[in-house]
């Protein structure tokens, strides 16, 4: 998104005049002028409404009716154990997934391209793409059929003598549960990048280190784990982007089978206390705090990424 | 098909928002005087209602109910009259054209080049074209459009489980006020609205103004139903007479090799037996003083019942992962044998599932109390819905909008009760040799009911298209009705405070929690605490001072 603003390959030098820069560049301002307008349009001129986390607002009086009372919001959301708990439920869920599910992704593309059938290849690549295209509705319905306590699993143990199996309302396992979940529904899809970032590596290299006597493990070490590197780093700090953003649908469609001790996240917090009791305001504070701290957490992790000598997200021109 | 609440699959939070409107339902007052305010002033939100603002009682009857209403229970009839009465001997309205926004709970119909809505149209003399959404999710939609004025249509159908915060405020920006059409004998130009019980234009008076037409809501509003066929196949007739009568009989019914569980979730079971406050409801102590529902000992033990029935193992599986919108499918397909339902729930039934199996049989438990005593049931609210009027300048409109509300009030026995409720006779419904109304192929793409939730007329059951049913509901009512308490502040249409509006939320988790055995009653103590320092006590107050002004 920032990298948006200053076009690569047009460094701004301070002595010609912004005049002269707008005709030399017309054709790429003209080009990229739908975007920004898009983008204006339909982001920033939205994000004027945030001011209502500093009011006292209600829909029926308008922005400008309702009065401002300064910081109260955050003061309410920052003081509220509710939003801790949903920020810690929300940090734990994205530590295990980033642990247990973004591995996942990669782990397949490397077995994939492996696999040097082209027909089985595009065969499986569908199969294993699908699941990304169902609704979390059906998702959890078919895990709720399998797993539940009347699903198969649970009937089929029941018909052997074990009673008493159900996975969907364990709060205990409800993270294996959520990752599962997502392995299921999404491993496949985030295969793409990576199968596209392999793709790209010369076969000469794979060559030149046959040559020099390398197996295939030494390989994979030595010359595709380097060529996915930036590609892993990229979504890594993207998705340290979103860490505070978990799964929405996913969440509140199982939030009350497990309890909201375990299943309360961020964004389910916000719709509860803030849409669903009409606290407009007290929502709008509590997706600032969210919207900054995911800032923080981008810029950092882009930071860090520098530091150990990667590209990043983006680079300052 | 004229009860729609509860039908389809309500979340169990709006479900149970039904509870509410027994003790009366909460919207939002002025935002001004919720920041400024200490204590809380009880002028604004408190339900008042001057002398003057109400409409004039004239009640019509056409036709005597074969079923009589005992105590104020639902009047039933056995069939439809041969002959009935036209109201309107020429169509009450101008020809105007205005937009209508209502729920439905079934197949949306086409609104344009419908015969059932053009027959209607030109009986009334005025067009009303309709807005339909799912009733599920209407309450998203109406919050969108209640907050941006000019998507408001003409005429909006509002339900009270769906009123959103700062409700008071929005009926001020954006409803016609109607006390100077309705009030008093002013009604008596609309003999129709004038049949409507007072009650029910009690409970639309917002800011002692009369803005809600109402749909007016039955004596006992909630059952606990099961299904009758399948326990006399199992050998069972004893009906439960305590709370634990009823586990023992959810566990001997439960048998999971055979797919068939006792119960599903029982908490509205569990609030009737133990009678407990309704939701946002107090009652008072011996003392005299003010007791919220949350700090009661029947809220208490309702919940401590709901645990031990969950462990009891009788709850299906699909309950325990709170799942209440499938909680009708497996009713109806035999794999849970109690539940909860709305009372028109049970005609809803009858009509999906007797064409496919006609030994379907479900029935209320007669009212129980938990330890077998006498049982105390909260009297149903006045109105369950309300539609409102769009501001605007030209009186005349709103005379024309009236007419067509008076129009829609016909009461049974009417050939304009006949008409908005089945359709056009030979179209969309033939009389059989019973004198019962069959519907026709034609009727299930047209007929949705959706006048009915714009105004209806007092409440009575002509389902008589079910063999036995109306005799069944009448009776159980009748019965019934000899329980029946009206809570503290009942048909008061209370504002509370803004900043009151999530002091509740925790509960409704603590309550699923602690049936489900993650939580105890320890943390309920804490919950309460929490929300007596976090502005239970303030709320305290503002319903002291409505009380006091009783």
């Amino acid at each position: 998104m920032t990298a948006a603003s200053s076009p690569p390959g047009a460094p701004p030098r301070r002595r010609i005049p912004w005049t002269v820069r707008a005709r030399r560049d017309r054709t790429l301002l003209i080009m990229v002028a739908p975007a920004v307008l898009l983008l204006a349009v339909f982001a920033y001129v939205p994000m004027l409404g945030n001011v209502v986390a500093w009011q006292d607002y209600s829909p029926y009086v308008g922005i400008r009716e309702s009065p401002f009372i300064g910081w109260a919001n955050f003061a309410r959301v920052l003081t509220n154990p509710l939003f801790l708990d949903a920020v810690a439920n929300t940090l734990v869920i994205t530590a295990v997934q980033l642990v247990f599910f973004f591995p996942v992704p990669i782990v397949l593309a490397l077995l994939l391209n492996s696999v040097l059938s082209p027909g089985l290849r595009t065969t499986i690549q569908s199969i294993v793409y699908l699941p990304h295209f169902f609704s979390w509705v059906i998702v959890v319905t078919i895990f709720q059929q399998i797993f539940g306590g009347a699903g198969m699993v649970a009937t089929r143990l029941r018909e052997a003598g074990y009673s008493g199996f159900d996975l969907m309302t364990n709060p205990d396992t409800f993270l294996l549960l959520l990752t599962a979940q997502s392995v299921w529904k999404d491993a496949g899809w985030g295969i793409i990048i990576f199968l596209a970032a392999l793709a790209t590596v010369d076969p000469q290299l794979y060559e030149a280190s046959v040559v020099d006597g390398a197996g295939r493990w030494r390989r994979m070490w030595h010359v595709t784990l380097p060529a996915l590197r930036p590609v892993i780093i990229l979504l890594l700090i993207l998705r340290l982007g979103d860490a505070l953003t978990v799964g929405f649908e996913q969440l509140i469609l199982q939030r009350g089978a497990v309890g909201t001790d375990v299943a309360e996240v961020l964004d389910t917090f916000v719709y509860y206390q803030g849409v669903v009791n009409g606290d407009w305001a007290f929502a709008a504070a509590a997706g600032l705090v969210k919207g900054l701290v995911s800032l923080a957490l981008v810029l950092g992790a882009n930071k860090l990424a520098h530091l150990v000598g990667e590209a990043g997200v983006y680079q300052r021109a | 098909m004229t009860a729609p609440h509860l039908a389809g699959g309500l979340s169990r939070r709006s479900f149970l928002g039904f509870l509410a409107v027994g003790a009366g339902v909460v919207g939002v007052p002025s935002l001004l005087t919720a920041c400024t305010s200490g204590p809380a002033s009880t002028a604004q939100g408190g339900g008042t209602v001057s002398s003057g603002v109400l409409p004039t009682y004239v009640p019509v009857e056409y036709v005597k109910p074969d079923f009589p209403s005992v105590n104020g229970s639902t009047a039933g009839y056995a069939s439809i009259p041969e002959e009935l009465v036209t109201a309107f001997a020429t169509p009450p309205g101008s020809g105007g054209t205005y937009s209508a926004m209502t729920p439905l709970w079934s197949a949306i119909p086409k609104t344009s080049g419908n015969p059932y809505f053009d027959a209607v149209s030109e009986a009334m003399g005025t067009t009303v074209e309709f807005q339909i959404s799912d009733g599920n999710t209407y309450g998203d939609k109406l919050a969108a459009v209640l907050a941006s004025a000019k998507d408001v249509p003409d005429w909006v159908c509002v339900p009270t489980w769906n009123f959103p915060p700062r409700f008071a405020q929005a009926v001020d920006a954006l409803f016609e006020d109607l006390t100077p059409y309705l009030s008093g004998d002013n009604v008596k130009k609309y003999k129709n609205l004038a049949n409507i019980p007072t009650d029910a234009w009690r409970f639309g008076v917002f800011n002692d103004k009369l803005y809600g037409l109402p749909f007016p809501g039955e004596l006992v509003h909630l059952a606990t139903f099961y299904r009758a066929d399948l326990l006399a196949e199992l050998g069972i007739t004893e009906q439960p007479k305590t709370a634990d009568e009823f586990i023992e009989l959810a566990k001997e019914l439960t048998d999971p090799g055979k797919k068939r569980w006792g119960s599903a979730d029982q908490w509205i079971t569990a609030n009737m037996m133990f009678a407990v406050p309704p939701e946002k409801g107090w009652k008072l102590a011996d003392d005299g003083s003010l007791v919220s529902r949350v700090e009661s000992e029947e809220y208490r033990a309702a919940l401590d019942w709901q645990a031990r029935l969950y462990k009891s193992g009788a709850v299906h599986p699909t309950a325990v992962a709170d799942k209440p919108e499938e909680m009708k499918p497996l009713f109806e397909s035999g794999e849970i044998l109690i539940v909860n339902d709305g009372v028109g729930g049970w005609h809803e039934s009858l009509g999906r599932v007797l064409p496919s199996n006609p030994d379907f049989d479900p029935r209320p438990f007669d009212p129980f109390a938990h330890d077998g005593g006498t049982p105390r049931i909260w009297k149903g609210a006045p109105a369950d819905m309300f539609s409102f009027l769009k501001k605007r300048d030209d009186k005349a409109q709103i005379e024309e909008l009236l007419a067509a509300a008076d129009f829609l009030a016909s009461p049974f026995g009417t050939t304009e009760f006949q008409l908005v409720n089945f359709g056009v006779e030979g179209e969309h419904y033939e009389i059989d040799g019973d004198g019962l109304p069959q519907a026709t192929d034609a009727a299930a793409d047209d007929v949705a009911p959706s006048y009915i939730f714009l105004v209806d007329p007092p409440k009575v059951n002509a389902q008589v298209q079910f063999e036995g049913y109306v005799e069944a509901y009448c009776t159980w009512m009748a019965d019934a009705s000899q329980y029946v308490e009206e809570p503290l502040f009942y048909g008061k249409q209370i504002t509370e405070p803004s900043q009151f509006a999530s002091l509740g939320t925790p509960f409704v988790d603590l309550e699923k929690d602690i049936a489900r055995g993650r939580k105890t009653l320890a943390d309920l103590d804490d919950a309460v605490e929490t929300w007596r320092s976090s502005g239970g006590e303030e709320l305290r107050a503002f319903y002291q001072g409505i009380l006091d002004e009783q």
